[in-house]
């Protein structure tokens, strides 16, 4: 394979939350096109480690290369890597006060500078997108969870992000309305976005992750392909998590 | 003992010659206390030192004192220097109607400041989150996220506020303004009726607060469209 | 603050009699306070419309028309009642300290209505309906479930409502109890140093209402003890 240069490296990263220490020497690195589940117990550190990829939080050592903009404390880089990086949050996060519409044109505006009309056709295309064409005019509190979610992704999507991350984006949702939402994340994977995903959905982490990597106590225990994965898992503590993830 | 009905309702309109006052005291003050309100809080919130503490300074005094005793302070108070009595304000200083809106509009100042800043502390963080991971800057999200779920959210005890405002001028009348209580109490010192004619005023004072409650109800409703609505 | 000398044992009794009022009033507000939680929360009617007629009036009338209706119109109304037994009497004086201690009991204990209903309603009625599962006796839950939980909840507003009510003793300088307002106008005349002595006077409110705040806040903490640590 041809050296591209990978589009999200982290070397090394260290992350305190005052004493505790939430992420330990975190090393990844992701390709263009590369679809990355992260999954490992509940404080691991998973959300930490993907929100400082967009510096939502900030990392205390090591390095984090986003597009080829190290994220410093230079707000000219962080503007650069929030550019090319869309994300998704476990609890929506849309603007209740804005319609759906707006939600989605606000930053195409302000950010993007983008004129009314055509923010608006931009916000239609990918409300098509995620099949919510018809609810552009109600306000999130008026649109059932898996709806609200959609409307986030397409939030996000309007941006035309190089690099997708969502933070556990089915964990809110009712049984009956994950489908939809990993059916979005689904064709967004076969049109070839960049992702990283945290999710404990397996079935979907099977069929569209290329790597699939496994938190446990901030570090990143191991990190392979899913039928390896899934069959051959290296480490004790990947077992026992497998297994109790799958044994219900 | 009489109770006479019709001195109430004859004496209401008397009771109304205060009125403009009332109001004027009233709207001035909470216009002047609005804007002082909203500097504060972006001291308050500034995160800087240097401004943060004379905003909690202020905020602690003239919400630990009784508004009266700062009428007074100002009004009869500040006439004890000499700069003063020679500087460019005296001619509002030694009005007794400019010191009351000056006491008030302070009070509010601090009071609605707090009551702002409630607002800002309680909208959602996820919100501002997904607005910086768009790349939104941290002004514009003050502006358009943060600012309008705040006054939302403020409204309430906003309104309640107002009440208390409408309320406290009524003090006015203890340094020789004739608001409705200031003629209400000349009335009273004329005919020696106090309960017709102070019960007179104090229903005027009601339908203020009523209509400040009903206003700042339908507006809330106006702007809850979003957390209201049904699916 | 040479003038000040002389003036300190003024001051201080004041301070004491506005502090007695405080004391006194609270009492009453929160007798007052109980029992309309009570009629608020009956299902009687009458009962419910009277108390709600009860927050309604003086939740929306000026501290200061309050005040004085109490004041004068007792007077008056004892007056009366004495003159038709003697008709030689001219004028009965009510005691100012105790129409102030009973107006601003009546005006704080409308706020303490709502707030202890609120309490009431608040406790979340699972608990309730598990410690009547458990066997305990109605009395056993409110004395040890109901309680515990009212108080908790009640006590960011109650806190506030005794900060209002320490505040609004300053009013009854106006119907001429010796305090402190009182003492700061009589050495104003004889020092004619008027920004001085009313300083002194905000600066003892300052330092109650913050011993106020500081309590509260010390048996907030303690109410809520068991809820720090697990979130
Ligand atoms: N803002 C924060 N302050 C303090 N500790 C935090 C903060 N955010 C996360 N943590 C801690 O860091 C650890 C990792 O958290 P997180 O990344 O959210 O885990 P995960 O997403 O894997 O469940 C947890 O122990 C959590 O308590
Ligand atoms: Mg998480």
């Amino acid at each position: 394979m041809s050296e591209e240069k990978p589009i999200i490296v982290l070397e090394n990263v260290c992350k305190y939350f005052g004493n505790f220490k939430a992420l330990t020497d975190v090393n990844l690195t992701v390709q263009k096109g590369a679809r990355i589940v992260v999954c490992g117990p509940s404080g691991s550190g998973k959300s930490t480690m993907i929100r400082c990829i967009n510096r939502l939080e900030e990392h205390d050592s090591g390095r984090i290369i986003v597009a080829g903009n190290e994220l410093t404390d230079a707000v000219k880089n962080i503007d650069a890597v929030r550019r090319e990086v869309g994300m998704v949050f476990q609890s929506f996060n849309l603007f209740p006060h804005l319609k759906v519409v707006d939600n989605l044109t606000l930053a195409l505006k302000l950010v993007r500078k983008v004129g009314k009309p055509e923010a608006r056709e931009i916000a239609t295309r990918y409300l098509e997108r995620v099949h919510i064409p018809d609810q552009a005019d109600k306000y999130p509190s008026q649109l059932s969870g898996g709806q609200q979610q959609r409307v986030a992704i397409a939030r996000a999507l309007c941006m035309n992000p190089e690099v997708m991350l969502f933070d556990e984006p089915t964990s809110a949702l009712d049984p009956e309305m994950i489908s939809e939402v990993l059916d979005v994340m689904t064709e967004l994977a076969e049109e070839g976005m960049t992702m990283i995903c945290v999710t404990h959905e397996m079935g979907f982490a099977r069929s569209v992750a290329d790597q699939i990597a496994f938190m446990d106590a901030g570090e990143i225990v191991e990190i392979a392909p899913p039928s390896e994965f899934f069959q051959n898992p290296r480490s004790e503590r990947t077992k026992l998590f497998l297994s109790q993830i799958l044994s219900h | 003992m009489i109770f006479e009905f019709g001195l109430i309702f004859g004496s209401i309109p008397k009771m109304l010659t205060g009125l403009g006052l009332t109001l004027q005291l009233l709207l001035l003050s909470s216009f002047i206390g609005l804007v002082l309100a909203v500097i504060t809080l972006l001291m308050r919130i500034s995160g800087r030192w240097f401004l943060v503490a004379p905003a909690v300074v202020y905020i602690y005094i003239f919400r630990g004192t009784p508004i009266l005793v700062q009428i007074f302070v100002i009004y009869y108070g500040l006439p004890q220097f000499e700069f003063i009595r020679e500087g460019v304000f005296w001619p509002f200083l030694r009005e007794p109607f400019w010191c009351c809106i000056l006491a008030l509009s302070l009070n509010a100042g601090a009071y609605v400041s707090e009551i702002l800043r409630g607002g800002v502390l309680g909208v959602d963080k996820g919100a501002q989150e997904a607005a910086s991971a768009l790349g939104i800057s941290k002004t514009q999200s003050f502006i358009y996220i943060t600012t309008p779920i705040a006054i939302r959210l403020s409204l309430p005890a906003y309104s309640n506020d107002i009440i208390s405002m409408t309320k406290a001028t009524a003090l006015a009348s203890t340094v020789t303004l004739l608001d409705m209580t200031g003629v209400a109490r000349t009335i009273v010192a004329q005919t020696f009726a106090p309960y017709e004619i102070f019960i007179s005023a104090a229903i005027i004072y009601m339908v203020i607060a009523w209509m400040v409650q009903k206003g700042f109800g339908m507006l809330e409703r106006r702007m809850s469209r979003y957390i209201k609505a049904t699916r | 603050m040479s003038a000040l000398a002389g003036w300190g044992d003024d001051y201080f009794w004041g301070a004491m009699v506005i502090l007695r009022l405080f004391a006194v009033s609270l009492i009453i507000a929160v007798i007052i306070g109980l029992i309309g939680a009570a009629m608020k929360l009956s299902g009687n009617r009458l009962a419910q419309t009277i108390a709600n007629a009860y927050t309604v009036i003086f939740r929306g009338t000026p501290e200061l028309l309050v005040l004085l209706i109490v004041y004068f119109g007792a007077a008056v109304t004892l007056t009366a009642i004495v003159q038709s037994f003697d008709a030689n009497v001219k004028f009965i004086d009510i005691p100012p300290f105790w129409a102030g201690a009973f107006a601003i009991a009546l005006i704080v204990g409308a706020y303490m209505t709502e707030t202890f209903r609120g309490a009431f309603l608040g406790v979340d009625s699972g608990h309730v309906e598990a410690a009547r599962a458990l066997g305990l006796s109605n009395f056993q839950t409110f004395v040890y479930v109901r309680i515990p939980q009212m108080w908790r909840l009640a006590l960011p507003n109650f806190g506030n409502h005794m900060l209002s009510l320490m505040k609004d003793t300053a009013l009854i300088s106006v119907i001429g109890v010796e305090e402190i307002v009182f003492v700061a106008e009589m050495a104003t005349t004889v020092t004619n140093k008027p920004f001085t002595m009313y300083i002194v006077v905000a600066f003892i409110y300052l330092c109650i209402t913050t011993v106020i705040t500081l309590a509260v806040m010390l048996l907030e903490k303690y109410a809520n003890k068991h809820l720090v640590g697990g979130k």
